[in-house]
């Protein structure tokens, strides 16, 4: 009984747009999550019901550019391409860095890390931090979506059947002046599956903080981030106070609510990540003020 | 290639095959009238079978058995507690019970999960801890052993001690992680069942599967295929796959392909045991040891299989490297309804020598003396006793070896470096941490002669072709080079001309298993007599064959009952400095650098050894922070390499290593063993070294990130 697979590779996005219009399909970027979650046991090969439409190879979401401040990502950029690419920002660069190994970076991409929706995506925190939006398009048009809403849940996100992400835009972030940090707590330094994932970004203006953000990946169903707690700290000066720094950390014990599971406890995850963030608020407020 | 000196490296035997990606591994192979296997696995870790459902098969299906075997339901190790197929009791998850054959893959999971099984559950013993205090139950305690000074003796010291100190210590799973999961073939004929696939121990295969058949020695025949890494895990396990696998094509009377996928490799196959030690020492005024009693507890898993022997090992072991003056030890292997725990690399040393290294250790804290100069103290000497009476009588070289490594690494130096960085640096912290250790070559006692009885063949064709016919198996430890070196140069013949092929049990006499450090310094030295034997006889265009049987050098008998007497006929030795820097946010461990210092005798390939020496200490340094693998009600938890993590590139730096020469008289060229000598230090120098980083002491091995957090946390939450 030999089984039929359809497969499309069309040469131009809008072919593929028209084709993903007429009939739910299974969108192929890089395919290193979806050839994972489709996977059988031992000599099978993987089983995905829905036709397949690869767009890996598609150039129109292959480009990196610069608008202004803003920096717009094709969706279908590999980790390898980032990271030779001038553009990009160094602490995107060193979260790529720990992302898989080199040979799943010649294929991963970021608007499959995005669309694939793991509370472990390692560029998420990050890209939650840089406040990023979505470009997504279909035959009816553009539309865009900050990261924070398009994500919804473990491996859930805000897409229709006939859409596609095509570009991912950093707002303001060539502006000068932030200072951001990426941290992954894994449980090796390559290949691993993050247990931690931390990014925090400020910017002040003279000792004054004029924007703060944070983000925790892995610690709950989707990526940590709470602008009421930020808030807390807009207009204070720098180094923030012990006192602060201490309410801070509080209101994230609250909000992070980590589980247990073959790769670590809660408690971990839930003392490292505040670790992290109490480092931040120390360090990177005193690195600025000398 | 002509070889003057034997050390000097050769191209291995099987490179090109393995680097051109062009050897068929046993996965890879198909033959005529081929079918698949997939074994149905007990759901539960303790109870009683009460009936199984099959679904209805299609036609070319079929499922084999307990009904099927035609001698005793039992896979012949030492003793007959492991059913080949489950039939009556189930003893831990994924007990094999029954398998179902086919052509489709596909279709045969499908069937897998349509099986329907009635189970009667028990009370199931999950952990260590609970079979500790069970010990006393029938069935608990499947092995124990006891020796060393009288316990009275010990007592009346302790009584004029100053102190007693009592430490207990916890060891962890270690996951072999070879890159090539276990499989085997079993291939149909009319005369004969050939076994093949990936292994160490051909003969062990052999023996099972002429029990479990009940059939004579010309019935069955075993084939070693190359073969992906052991570490000791294709030491006894293979035998239960072989069974099957041969039960199965007897009973369709086809040939049946069983080959495991990585997360049924690591849910199902033996583990190194996970252990418990516990430590009573009793010390003067200034901290000297009077005495010490160790005891040692081993998670046997669901059966038996080697873990006696395992044990045995792990015992003696427990005092180190060290004269201790007056030891007693006593050790036990416990049941649990979890996988079988089975051979790893190092045989029950590595729990031991990381459980005696950390207590000493703690000991010389104690005693406000560096570690090294403490353990120093104790080191044993040429012609000391060893803790079962029997002697070191070979010269020793620790002294110059440790002396070598505290200039390799300007140890000293590093200290008072170490404690200003982690004054000033809140974040990270760096130590430094060292281990000595040993390993017991070849067989425990008298193996070798009772057991063992190894014989080795060489034959020589028309052409002069010269052709080693051993039962050893090549898993990537590079025998097929070395041992081929060894008759090369006996034979002075070029050594690319000395061939070696894969072993076939019907061309090679049984030569021994290759496990317990024994293949260069056993079989070379059989070999290397071979060599000489048939040198003196050799007639050129003559086809010729010459053997050689094991000769047993009687030192001090060694007396299994007692426990006393040479345990082993000689050792190895090393050293091990390792620089560590700890993340104190995170707890995570990183390598800075890495030192060994290693006497094997005299080493047959150079690069050989380096292959051994980086990926024995990689192995046993990731036993110590990194691997970790943990049951949860009986169901292992880890079924990824990602989430056991072994090391990858980017956590091992180089290794600086050095060998030193020390000749034995009866191993090939001055040769002993050395394969699992270079895994044992690796654990307990990286444990001193993140202890020396964080200034406090831990219990437990592997030191993961998580287990470093809390101890911090709760270090400040008692400060504060
Ligand atoms: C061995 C290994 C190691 C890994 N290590 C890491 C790691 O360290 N960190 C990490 O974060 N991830 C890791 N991953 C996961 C994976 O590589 C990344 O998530 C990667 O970014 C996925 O990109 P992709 O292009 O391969 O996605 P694909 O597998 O092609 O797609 C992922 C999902 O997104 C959808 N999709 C992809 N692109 C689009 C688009 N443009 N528009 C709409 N839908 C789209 C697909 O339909 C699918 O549902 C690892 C994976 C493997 C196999």
């Amino acid at each position: 009984m030999e089984e039929t697979i359809i497969a499309y590779r069309f040469d131009r996005l809008e072919e593929t747009l028209s084709q993903l219009n007429k009939a739910n399909c299974a969108i192929v970027a890089g395919g290193t999550d979806v050839m994972v979650m489709h996977k059988s046991r031992r000599g099978v090969p993987p089983k995905i019901t829905k036709p397949i439409i690869f767009i890996d190879h598609l150039l129109e979401l292959k480009q990196v550019n610069q608008n202004g401040n803003d920096l717009h990502i094709g969706a279908c950029c590999t980790y390898s391409e980032l990271l030779r690419d001038p553009l990009i920002p160094m602490p995107l660069k060193k979260a790529i860095k720990t992302i898989a190994a080199p040979a799943i970076r010649n294929r991963g991409t970021l608007g499959g890390n995005i669309c694939n929706a793991s509370p472990a995506g390692d560029t998420l925190p990050l890209l939650y931090v840089y406040n990023a939006k979505l470009l997504l398009r279909s035959v009816n048009g553009d539309r865009i979506v900050p990261i924070c809403e398009f994500i919804q849940g473990v491996r859930r996100v805000q897409r229709e059947p006939n859409e596609i992400l095509t570009e991912i835009i950093l707002p303001s972030v060539l502006e000068e002046g932030a200072h951001v940090v990426f941290e992954k707590v894994g449980n090796r330094n390559a290949d691993a599956i993050a247990k931690v994932g931390f990014a925090g970004y400020i910017r002040t203006k003279g000792a004054v903080i004029e924007d703060v953000r944070f983000a925790f990946g892995a610690v709950g169903p989707t990526m940590i981030r709470s602008n009421e707690i930020e808030k807390k700290l807009l207009g204070k000066t720098i180094p923030v106070t012990d006192m602060d720094i201490a309410k801070v950390v509080a209101a994230f014990d609250k909000i992070i609510k980590p589980i247990d599971d073959q790769r670590s406890t809660a408690i971990y995850r839930k003392t490292v990540a505040l670790n992290l963030l109490r480092y931040f608020l120390t360090n990177s407020t005193h690195i600025q003020h000398i | 290639m002509n070889l003057k000196n034997i050390s000097t490296s050769v191209p291995k035997k099987d490179h090109k095959g393995k680097v051109s990606g062009q050897l068929a591994y046993i996965s890879d192979v198909k033959v005529e009238n081929m079918v698949y296997g997939v074994l149905y696995r007990s759901p539960i870790a303790y109870g009683k079978i009460k009936s199984i459902q099959l679904p209805d098969l299609p036609e070319g299906y079929e499922a084999v058995g307990a009904e099927h075997i035609t001698g005793p339901n039992y896979v012949k190790i030492i003793k007959e507690d492991q059913p080949i197929f489950a039939n009556e009791w189930v003893n831990y998850i994924g007990e094999p019970i029954l398998m179902l054959v086919g052509k489709d893959l596909d279709i045969l999971y499908r069937l897998l999960d349509e099986v329907k099984m009635e189970l009667e559950e028990h009370q199931a013993i999950f952990t260590l801890d609970e079979a500790i205090k069970q010990k006393s139950s029938p069935g608990v305690t499947m092995a124990s052993y006891e020796f060393g000074e009288s316990l009275e003796s010990i007592s009346a010291i302790e009584q004029g001690a100053c102190q007693i100190i009592e430490e207990e210590y916890n060891t962890g799973y270690q996951e072999h992680v070879y890159l090539e999961p276990q499989g085997m073939l079993g291939i149909y004929k009319e005369d004969e069942i050939v076994v093949q696939g990936s292994m160490q121990c051909l003969y062990y295969i052999k023996n099972a599967l002429i029990t479990a058949l009940a059939c004579g020695d010309d019935d069955v025949r075993v084939v070693q295929s190359p073969t992906g890494g052991g570490f000791g895990g294709k030491e006894e396990f293979p035998s239960m796959m072989a069974c099957h696998v041969a039960v199965a094509a007897k009973a369709v009377k086809k040939s049946v392909m069983l080959v495991f996928d990585r997360s049924e490799d690591m849910v199902v196959t033996t583990k190194r045991h996970p252990a418990k030690l516990k430590y009573r020492t009793a010390l003067d005024k200034e901290g000297n040891i009077m005495s010490m009693c160790v005891e040692v507890f081993l998670d046997g898993g669901a059966n038996v299989g080697l873990s006696s022997v395992v044990l045995q090992r792990a015992l003696l072991n427990s005092a180190g490297v060290y004269k201790i003056p007056h030891f007693h030890a006593k050790g036990y292997v416990l049941k649990t309804n979890t996988v079988p725990n089975g051979a790893f690399r190092g045989f029950g040393a590595p729990q031991s020598f990381a459980g005696i290294e950390s207590h000493i250790g703690h000991l010389s804290k104690r005693a406000n003396i560096d570690p090294l100069d403490y353990k120093r103290k104790y080191l044993v000497q040429q012609g000391d006793p060893t803790i079962t009476k029997g002697n070191f009588r070979d010269p020793i070289l620790m002294e110059d070896m440790i002396e070598d490594l505290l200039n390799a690494s300007n140890y000293k130096k590093k200290k008072a470096e170490f404690q200003t960085f982690n004054q000033q640096n809140q974040r990270y912290k760096k130590g430094i941490g060292t281990s000595l250790f040993l390993h017991g070559c070849g067989f425990t006692g008298s193996g070798e002669r009772d057991h063992i009885k190894a014989k080795v063949k060489l034959y020589k064709s028309k052409d002069n072709q010269v052709s080693l016919k051993i039962s050893n198996s090549d898993m990537g430890q590079g025998i097929f080079t070395t041992l081929s070196k060894i008759v090369a140069k006996e034979l002075d013949l070029p050594y690319e001309e000395v061939l070696y092929p894969y072993p076939d049990t019907k061309e090679v006499p049984d030569s021994g298993p290759t496990v317990a450090s024994r293949t260069t310094m056993i079989v070379g030295k059989l070999l290397e007599r071979a060599a000489k034997k048939l040198k003196a006889q050799w007639l050129t265009g003559v086809e010729q064959e010459v053997t050689e049987d094991y000769v047993h050098r009687e030192m001090i008998p060694w007396d299994e009952k007692t426990f006393t007497g040479d345990a082993y006929p000689a050792y190895s030795w090393g050293v091990n400095f390792v620089e560590v820097e700890v993340d104190t946010l995170t707890g995570n461990v990183k390598l800075e650098k890495v030192y060994a210092n290693y006497e094997v005798g005299k080493v047959i390939d150079d690069r050989v050894m380096k292959g051994q020496i980086d990926g024995g200490l990689a192995q046993g340094l990731a036993y110590g922070y990194l691997e970790k693998m943990t049951s949860k009600e009986g169901r292992i938890q880890q079924k990824s390499i990602t989430d056991y993590g072994p090391p990858t590139s980017m956590d091992v730096v180089t290794i600086q290593s050095k060998v030193f020469d020390n000749p034995y008289a009866d191993g090939p060229y001055g040769a002993k063993g050395a394969g699992e000598l270079t895994l044992i230090g690796g654990a307990p120098a990286v444990q001193a070294a993140i202890e020396d980083a964080l200034q406090t002491s831990f219990q437990q091995i592997p030191i993961t990130p998580e287990v470093i957090i809390e101890s911090l946390w709760m270090k400040e939450g008692e400060e504060g």
